[in-house]
């Protein structure tokens, strides 16, 4: 297993998120996570990574096993530099341009040469086809354009996993397709992917393993098939026939 | 009197002003920075500090905070056996211009930070960086960004209170119109005082003009 979670909880004053959450991915595994919003989806996540501290849980990745409670900033480091994040927002740096905001972590964070990074930057900008971008500022760009540049600036640190936390959520319905494109290349580059979305067309054709989520647990898991032509909970059922979407 | 004779007078007490005004803003906007570092802790005590400073000194018209530059910051320093009382006045000047001045830039400093969406330094954390690095690299060029509006009115406020430097006895730009006046019984007084403001005027359009460029550069950059 690439990267496992054992009993992950998190609670906000009173308010159980996570109630404990077991998941294991495999390498090269893209895992789709659905569900109604407020069920915890974006709390898991932010968890993987340490944007948030759980109250208690275990990740192993890597062999590398972590008390998610209290991770050394030495093991927060570590994660972060094998995870990258797609924000629903993009979170470009504003005072960036294109190139600076993919080459900015290659640079800080991967301690790479100026000029190894702006080659990095430059390749990474091609694949999502925005070479002609590179010295516009994100107030340039459209939402769909600072998004791919948000999975570039992802995949260009060679991340064992990127998590998407609602990458298209936040776009013009016209831009949503190039997004999903630009996902859809990496997963089949074998990408390790972990990907909170209510696309579920997407998740239907791109996700290994569909996870349904709902008040803060695993409420059902399995191949798209399984999930969504036959669901087994009633709070699946309930979930997936609320949903006006053709999937 | 001829208007150029005034003028060059006047112009005289300009580098004074100038100097005062470009050193009075530095040591204002690092005492700022610290100031708003302080105030943004956790920690109640630096709160308490920055807090306390900020209030002390907001609640203090300039012209008193000269004042008491002037004839208490000796008195100070002799307490820690420091002898400054053969300082320049113009010293002096520049100590209660910074001081007033820092209590306003850390508001500043210290709001435009607080605007700077969260959703950066997260960002700038999941690439890798470390938090010195997020700091310094997105977070502190998007405050400086978010601040500058407010820094050019500070600075602008600032060429103004320059002038008070009279009740020092420093022989700045407006000290020197005063003399001049009072050398001529008040007879060219207007003349004095419309070529005076005129000065200031074109002082602080170059500091507009200034502001314009920076905000011309980073026009792209919408924080």
């Amino acid at each position: 297993m690439l990267l496992e979670l054992k009993n992950l909880k998190k609670t906000f004053k009173n308010n159980h998120v996570l109630k404990g959450i077991d998941l294991a991915v495999k390498e090269g595994e893209v895992i789709a996570i659905i569900g109604p919003s407020g069920s915890g989806k974006t709390t898991m996540l932010r968890n993987i990574n340490f944007l948030e501290t759980a109250d208690a849980g275990t990740m192993t990745l890597r062999q590398k096993r972590i008390d998610m409670a209290a991770p050394t900033q030495e093991q927060v480091l570590w994660t972060r530099r094998h995870m990258a994040m797609v924000f629903q927002n993009y979170n470009l740096f504003k005072n960036k341009t294109a190139l600076e905001n993919i080459s900015e972590g290659l640079i800080f964070g991967q301690n790479k040469s100026k000029e190894e990074a702006e080659t990095l930057a430059s390749r990474a900008l091609d694949q999502v086809d925005l070479l002609d971008k590179k010295d516009f500022y994100p107030s340039q760009l459209s939402g769909g354009q600072q998004q791919r540049i948000g999975i570039a600036r992802a995949t260009v640190l060679n991340p064992d996993i990127v998590l998407f936390d609602e990458p298209t959520s936040a776009l013009d319905p016209e831009l949503v397709g190039t997004v999903l494109r630009d996902m859809k290349r990496l997963a089949e580059r074998g990408q390790t992917m972990i990907v909170v979305t209510h696309q579920m067309a997407f998740a239907r054709d791109v996700a290994d393993r569909v996870i349904f989520f709902a008040d803060g647990q695993i409420i059902e898991q399995g191949s798209a098939d399984d999930v969504f032509d036959h669901p087994q909970h009633e709070r699946t059922q309930r979930f997936l026939s609320a949903i006006a979407e053709d999937y | 009197m001829r208007l150029t004779k005034i003028m060059t007078t006047l112009l005289s007490g300009l580098p004074t002003t100038l100097t005062l005004l470009i050193f009075s803003f530095i040591f204002a906007s690092v005492i700022g920075v610290c100031l708003a570092w302080l105030s943004l802790r956790r920690n109640p005590v630096a709160k308490g500090l920055a807090r306390g400073y900020l209030g002390l000194v907001r609640g203090t018209p300039p012209l008193l905070m000269l004042l008491l530059a002037y004839y208490g910051l000796p008195k100070l320093f002799l307490l820690v056996g420091i002898d400054i009382n053969d300082w320049a006045k113009l010293l002096f000047g520049i100590a209660g211009l910074s001081i007033g001045w820092s209590a306003y830039l850390s508001e500043a400093f210290r709001s435009a930070y607080l605007s700077v969406d969260p959703g950066q330094y997260e960002a700038a954390l999941v690439v890798g960086m470390d938090a010195s690095h997020a700091f310094w690299r997105i977070l502190m060029p998007q405050t400086l960004l978010i601040a500058l509006p407010n820094v050019e009115n500070l600075l602008i406020g600032l060429v103004k209170a320059t002038s008070l430097v009279y009740v020092i006895g420093i022989m700045d730009m407006y000290n020197t119109a005063t003399d001049l006046s009072n050398q001529n019984q008040g007879v060219y007084q207007l003349e004095i005082f419309v070529v005076l403001a005129f000065i200031y005027w074109l002082v602080v359009l170059a500091i507009e003009w200034g502001f314009r460029q920076i905000r011309k550069d980073y026009q792209y950059v919408t924080v």
